[in-house]
């Protein structure tokens, strides 16, 4: 023990307002409409989200049907996922392919789209309207417009393209090699427009007196993207791209609505279209493993946590070059 | 970046480095055709609508209806199931046991969605004025609280969440429905972000002329947060208009369907007669059109609130 330690200062800030302290029931007085103003916000938060989140811990840790109280079983049904679950394995497996083709596509598309089309010009605007468009009507009516593209019948759309090209008619969504690029071209239909937009803003907010500095300097234009636009861009690419990422990760409409045979069959030709968020519901509303389903859920929040550490780690390697 | 450089960027008419060129030109070609594609399912969408049941299934089949007709919409000759093929039910004729069939389902999105958008902004605008605005003790901590939330997909709440809304009686009703979704931890974080970079003399001067918090909060907070609330409702709104999984789960019966599970509901009666993608087209159409026309509306609002929300990160 040293010295210093027992004749302690009193710490700074104490003597500047020793007499303004309120008295407790003062700062409830004085602080009453505010904690009242947080009330509707925080009853929701917590009734609908805090608790329902205990709820799930617990109950991935147990054996729910739904009607049975749960059964405690440890972490069995995280074991199961891990070692032994094929269908689950696929599952992973389809998402991680779907997610880094969709998010690679869907910024780099973006980013070429926003260095094309960056003016305030008539045709620039024009362009970027019609590029961001599919990105305003997402939802299960465009889903259904693919559907109906993609039909095997010889009269569908992607059929007659094909045959123009000389590729003769394919059953689109019965093929299970295709099942997947299917999904990256309605993800980067839907979602390039929206990269743009960000792109867009990134590159306009890019101070002028840097191209200029660098052109009398003799930079190539090349040089020029390489060394200035891409640089200034890290933080909205960055951005980009782990949004895009979680919501890849969580993709579920187009699964669920393109294969249905019946409502009780998600996954596709033998499972080549099954992702987590589907094969979650699967679990969960079609066969009632409410435990299970509540362990792949947490799965996928800790598989989405992962991939964004990761590429927050990866990013700010970038920076130090 | 700052919110300010953003918005002026958007001003700031930028002056062309170049004067076009022919090889720039040729270069832009396959995004022009790109831009073409990616109309082609919107297209295909509405003209689909509008052919007759046999034109839907010519091969090769036709890029403009060769007779357009609006029986996808309402068939004057459908006389029922197991009548002539040529004619099926068309959107406003089916689900005929629910009192004003498709219009009642477009009734619950545009209800639910304005619903939502509202009351979360609302409760939102409250909580981040409170994190901002006033010296309650706790504050911070209750808003790394909240931004912490945003990290957990939602999924992970959905299932104790069914049973939830299941225990308290609410499924199958407007109230499980919509309740669920209002408190938004990331309209929280968008407006806590925006009111920090408005300065406090505003509040302060107000309160020493004696103003309430809640007076405070309706009369300068709320006009202030204007442009950040516009926004968010456009996200929101757009957003609960496509929600899809938790109506799915949680409404049973037909009068409560919004558009999206109306869809998958045609999409699940499509599978058994191919004649009906007409229809699901029309559904389709008009079910993706308020969407656009909103976009067309308030396009300036749309790409600054992207590019704002884009900035904060």
């Amino acid at each position: 023990m040293s010295v210093k330690q027992t004749v302690r200062p009193e710490p700074e800030a104490e003597p500047a307002r020793p007499v303004r302290r309120p008295r407790r029931g003062h700062r409830l007085q004085r602080f009453g409409p505010a904690y009242l103003m947080l009330v509707p916000f925080a009853l929701l938060f917590l009734v609908f989200l805090v608790y329902p989140l205990g709820r799930s811990l617990y109950y991935s840790l147990t054996d729910f049907n739904g009607i049975r109280s749960p059964e405690l079983v440890g972490f069995e049904n995280f074991t199961t996922l891990i070692f032994e679950d094929d269908r689950f394995h696929t599952a992973i497996w389809n998402t991680f392919k779907y997610v880094i083709a969709s998010v690679a596509l869907t910024t780099a598309l973006g980013l070429l789209l926003a260095m094309s089309f960056k003016s305030t010009s008539m045709r620039d605007r024009l362009l970027r309207t019609v590029f961001f468009l599919p990105s305003v009507s997402a939802g299960v009516g465009v889903v259904l417009v693919w559907k109906w593209i993609f039909m095997v019948d010889s009269w569908g759309l992607a059929n007659t393209i094909s045959r123009f090209l000389g590729g003769g008619n394919k059953a689109w969504l019965a093929e299970p090699t295709l099942s997947v690029p299917i999904l990256v071209v309605l993800a980067v239909w839907g979602g390039v427009g929206y990269a743009m937009v960000l792109f867009v803003a990134g590159v306009n907010a890019i101070p002028d007196e840097l191209y200029e500095q660098a052109s009398i300097d003799g930079a190539s234009k090349v040089r020029q993207f390489w060394h200035i636009t891409l640089p200034m861009l890290r933080p909205v690419t960055v951005f980009v791209v782990i949004t895009s990422t979680i919501g890849a990760f969580q993709i579920f409409e187009p699964v669920y609505l393109l294969w249905n045979r019946s409502s009780s069959i998600v996954g596709g030709p033998i499972d080549s279209a099954l992702t987590i968020v589907p094969y979650l519901y699967d679990m969960g509303f079609n066969r009632f493993q409410l435990g299970y389903a509540s362990a792949i859920a947490w799965v996928l929040f800790f598989i989405i946590f992962i991939v964004t550490l990761i590429q927050l780690r990866v990013t700010r390697t970038f920076k130090e070059f | 970046m700052s919110v300010a450089t953003v918005i002026e960027a958007d001003r700031v008419d930028k002056k062309p480095r170049k004067r076009p060129n022919l090889l720039g030109e040729l270069a832009r070609l396959p995004l022009y055709l790109w831009a073409a594609v990616v109309l082609i399912p919107f297209w295909w969408m509405i003209i689909a609508a509008f052919k007759t049941v046999p034109e839907l299934m010519r091969n090769p089949p036709t890029f403009f209806p060769q007779s357009p007709s609006a029986d996808s919409f309402y068939d004057p000759e459908y006389t029922g199931p197991g009548g002539d093929p040529d004619h099926v039910a068309g959107v406003f004729q089916r689900w005929d046991d629910v009192a004003g069939g498709f219009l009642r389902f477009a009734f619950n999105s545009f209800m639910v969605t304005v619903v939502v958008t509202v009351l979360s902004l609302l409760i939102a605008s409250l909580a981040a004025y409170m994190m901002t605005k006033t010296a309650a003790p706790g504050r911070r901590i209750i808003f790394v609280v909240i931004i912490s939330s945003m990290m957990i997909p939602w999924q992970v709440s959905l299932i104790p969440n069914y049973l939830l809304v299941s225990d308290l009686g609410m499924t199958d009703s407007y109230l499980g429905y919509i309740v669920p979704g209002l408190a938004k931890a990331f309209v929280v974080f968008f407006l806590v972000q925006y009111l920090r970079s408005i300065p406090d003399d505003l509040v302060h001067a107000a309160r020493v002329d004696g103003a309430s918090e809640w007076r405070i909060w309706w009369k300068i907070i709320l006009p202030l947060l204007r442009p950040a609330l516009a926004a968010m409702a456009i996200f929101v709104a757009l957003a609960e208009w496509n929600n899809f999984l938790w109506p799915l789960i949680i409404i049973r019966s037909d009068e409560l369907f919004n558009l999206p599970v109306a869809l998958s509901n045609l999409n699940n009666a499509i599978v058994s007669s191919p004649g009906s993608m007409g229809v699901a087209m029309a559904a389709s159409m008009l079910a993706t059109l308020p969407t656009v026309v909103f976009f067309f509306m308030f396009q300036k609002h749309f790409i600054k609130g992207i590019a704002l929300s884009g900035i904060k990160a």
